[in-house]
């Protein structure tokens, strides 16, 4: 007769660091957490519903993008309605042909761009639900201040070609259609771009403090010229010959 | 005659070069209908100014870039059009190119720009919205393509612009050079690199703001997103998505047995391991780059790791560049190949063209009617990276003796060659042929003999797809986000997003009428340059030379084929047994205007 292989238990348990937040939070709940520390299996507790999360960062993965720009169309037809890349709240560079940098609003904590506003009150506002920007119409001095787009450390802030305004990111609200285009188009091998942080570990500033150009030179470094000495000198363009 | 109501903008930008000014031509929502855009407007352009046997090198030739009414849109995949007669073949031509170019055309308020004249300096156009100018090129004439971009775009202070340029090739008028789009993208297999170096453009730069007129928003861009999500959903294209067109070059030769390999000799090259998708995804890909809105993101770039070419970055191989340059030169060496690929690519010239001369030459010093002596002393090999490299520079700079013998083309350098030559000079209408073998793959016939172009892979595999490719070009959208996956779903998917955005109430039977006109159109100009039936054929080498080895062993396209293909064809479009449209086709397609210019041809043909 065989003997039955006795599993330790530690090997059933869901040690990730999802479930051990989970659990984290079971405990806080009382009665349900008695009976989990008390060798009841996970998934005979009800899971609770998880809440719908308000995503108040973006992140943007550069060395994905593919330069589809699906991003900005997709911003385009949430705030105009129609597709025109000049006024979207997402831009996509393309440097010397070889790379592809989404510049976008990071909605850093410490919101250079209001702290330059002239305007008393400030033009720019931050939702406190979504944590995107609103520009107040109005009192916007646009085209002849446009100091946040000085203050800008990513260089993100654009006028808008109409109204003179800066374009600003509002986060769709809380849930950005350019996060959801980037997901759609993407798939295998090339996973998505841009990132939403629903986890809400901030602002990289690592990321965020590079103008679009230098972070697509770093790129073609990264990609590129892994190794000192491989970019060739030669060749102004950068796709030496 | 009424303005468009959407997506156009109901006007055009006319360059005169000679006179050194920029003028606004209207455009109909009538004419828009007709010819919907891109290369069906060029076409109609191209018939109704032009005289029969006009001279593509006259004064007043011109070269018209369009883009479709979904250009600029949410529709996905849009790309833009260039057409002119061929200063190679004498014959209408049109090169479509992805990029973000023709929508950018779309955003500065054009319909197309039309450029005709001459100009006595290199100048260069830049557009910004409204504003158009010509601008002094004589500080970037004689720079290859990447510099010319760079300094396009620096001029213009806009790193958001777009650029279409030529490199040395198309100043040095080589008939087969070709107008290279965001530096990687060619406009090629039209000679319009050519046209613009005679015309002493260097390029053109553009950026827009505007939006294209819609007339239902709503419904426009719903359509669009069930057009987009035909891409997304469409299992083949995971493989484009992964391996680029590059990766067909494995497949064409296991599979389909449709490889070119050795000048046109076989289809059976196992070799392709060294230079094909794979070794490309091993050893070379970094990148992947998508057109707009695009899902499938064919363009792979990568960058050379090792040996003499280290650092260098360059696009491919896609398919045609990897059969052409690849597999059709023997080539074994990856890196000489991509070098091969890039300088193409830096030069401004055909790569296909390219490759066919360069088969086409090495093949006449294997049989000895051509001998180091006639080419500077350069003695091209199979599989030999170097002389190839060097025979490219001095082809592109119409440099000794080797350069103006190769820059004739095949078919020209075959004439004055002479010694059976012709026997291997692969072209058809006077234009060297892409990397599909249409032994092996014998669909592809149709594209290659029927097609108005001549020698063009990309105009429909049937008498029923060229009619749709008619209007795929005319819409300019990408085949493989436009062409193959809305295939089951035209006209519908397609009158969806149409109908919404321009305010029409096309039906089925308009839009397959509308196909049939572009068609018919090109045709006319054709029938005009002296092309009929006997001119639609493949070159003998397919009808005579069975495949020696591979998977279809023994096949060849055989007469019958070819009478089976003329038969359908002229059928399918309503044209007599000479290819020429008749009478009642031209009635029923309203254009009335080519009746006199048919019926004289008709006489001589």
């Amino acid at each position: 007769m065989k003997e039955e292989i006795k599993i330790p238990e530690s090997i059933n348990k869901q040690t990730s660091r999802r479930g051990f937040l989970k659990g984290a939070v079971m405990t806080t709940g009382g009665a349900i957490a008695l009976a989990t520390i008390g060798g009841v299996k996970p998934k005979e507790v009800k899971a609770a519903e998880a809440p719908k999360v308000v995503q108040r960062y973006l992140f943007v993965e550069r060395q994905n993008c593919t330069g589809c720009r699906a991003c900005e169309y997709a911003c385009n037809i949430k705030h105009e309605g129609v597709v025109r890349p000049s006024t979207a709240r997402v831009h996509v560079y393309k440097h010397k042909g070889v790379v592809d940098v989404p510049v976008i609003c990071w909605h850093c904590d410490d919101h250079p761009c209001i702290a330059a506003c002239p305007t008393n009150p400030k033009s720019l506002t931050v939702d406190p639900k979504s944590n995107g920007i609103i520009v107040n119409e109005k009192t916007c001095l646009g085209e002849k201040c446009m100091k946040c787009a000085e203050a800008c450390p990513a260089e993100y802030v654009r006028v808008h070609p109409d109204s003179g305004n800066p374009v600003m990111c509002d986060m769709c609200g809380g849930d950005p259609e350019c996060v959801k285009a980037c997901l759609q188009q993407s798939g295998k091998p090339q996973g998505p771009c841009l990132i939403a942080n629903t986890l809400g570990f901030g602002v990289n500033l690592a990321y965020r403090n590079v103008k679009p150009v230098k972070a697509a030179e770093d790129m073609m470094d990264l990609l590129f010229y892994p190794s000192k000495g491989d970019r060739p000198k030669t060749g102004k363009s950068g796709k030496g010959r | 005659m009424t303005a468009p109501k959407g997506g156009y903008f109901g006007k055009i930008l006319e360059v005169d070069l000679s006179k050194g000014e920029v003028k606004t031509r209207p455009l109909t929502d009538e004419l828009a209908r007709k010819f919907i855009g891109g290369s069906g407007l060029g076409a109609h352009y191209l018939t109704s100014e032009y005289k029969a046997k006009h001279d593509p090198w006259a004064e007043d030739s011109f070269i018209f870039i369009g883009p479709g009414p979904l250009n600029g849109t949410f529709c996905p995949g849009t790309r833009a059009s260039f057409v002119n007669q061929s200063v190679y073949t004498g014959l209408i031509s049109h090169a479509e190119v992805g990029g973000h170019f023709g929508n950018e055309i779309k955003w500065a308020g054009w319909d197309g720009i039309y450029i005709k004249g001459k100009s006595k300096k290199p100048v260069w156009l830049s557009i910004k919205d409204d504003k158009a100018e010509l601008k002094d090129a004589s500080k970037m004439w004689g720079k290859d393509t990447a510099v010319a971009d760079e300094m396009i775009l620096k001029e213009m202070k806009d790193p958001y612009a777009r650029t279409a340029v030529i490199g040395p090739a198309g100043e040095n008028m080589v008939p087969y050079a070709a107008v290279i789009v965001e530096r990687t993208r060619a406009a090629a297999r039209t000679s319009t690199g050519a046209l613009m170096g005679n015309k002493k453009l260097k390029g053109i730069g553009i950026r827009g703001t505007k939006a294209v007129p819609t007339v239902d928003v709503a419904k426009f861009t719903e359509a669009a997103k069930v057009a987009l999500q035909y891409d997304v959903d469409r299992e083949a294209w995971q493989g484009i998505k992964r391996w680029g067109t590059g990766g067909l070059l494995e497949q064409k030769q296991w599979v389909t047995s449709s490889l070119i390999t050795k000048n046109f000799q076989t289809t059976w090259y196992p070799d392709i391991e060294h230079i094909g998708g794979e070794q490309a995804a091993r050893t070379f890909w970094k990148r992947h780059v998508a057109c707009n809105n695009c899902p499938v993101h064919c363009m792979k770039l990568g960058v050379i790791r090792d040996g003499k070419y280290r650092g260098l970055i360059a696009e491919g191989p896609e398919y045609e560049t990897g059969g052409l340059l690849g597999s059709n030169l023997l080539m074994k060496d990856f890196a000489g190949m991509m070098a091969m690929i890039e300088l193409t690519d830096a030069l401004g010239v055909d790569s296909i063209s390219m490759g066919g001369v360069l088969a086409f030459t090495t093949e006449c010093i294997d049989k000895g009617v051509l001998t180091a002596a006639d080419l500077d002393g350069i003695k091209p090999k199979w599989g030999n990276a170097d002389a190839y490299m060097e025979l490219i520079r001095k082809t592109c700079y119409q440099e000794g003796k080797a350069g103006k013998l190769l820059s004739m083309g095949v078919k020209k350098m075959s004439q004055k060659i002479g010694k059976g030559s012709e026997a291997w000079a692969v072209n058809v209408k006077g234009k060297e042929i892409a990397a599909h073998d249409p032994r092996g793959d014998k669909g592809r016939a149709y594209s290659y003999a029927m097609g108005q172009c001549g020698g063009d892979h990309h105009e429909g595999d049937s008498s029923d797809l060229q009619a749709r490719w008619g209007m795929i070009n005319s819409l300019c959208m990408c085949s493989f986000v436009g062409g193959v996956p809305w295939l089951r779903e035209t006209p519908g998917v397609v009158l969806n997003m149409l109908n919404p955005l321009c305010g029409w109430d096309m039906t089925d039977q308009e839009y397959w009428a509308t196909c049939r006109r572009i068609i018919t159109t090109e045709r006319c100009f054709n029938v005009r340059e002296g092309i009929s039936a006997k001119d639609d054929r493949l070159h003998k080498r397919f009808l005579t030379e069975p495949l020696p080895e591979g998977p279809k062993k023994g096949w060849v396209f055989t007469a019958e084929d070819e009478k089976k293909m003329h038969d359908a064809y002229y059928k399918h479009f309503g044209w007599d047994e000479k290819g020429i449209p008749t009478e009642a086709t031209l009635k029923s397609l309203d254009l009335d205007y080519l009746l006199d210019d048919i019926q004289a041809a008709r006489k001589i043909l």
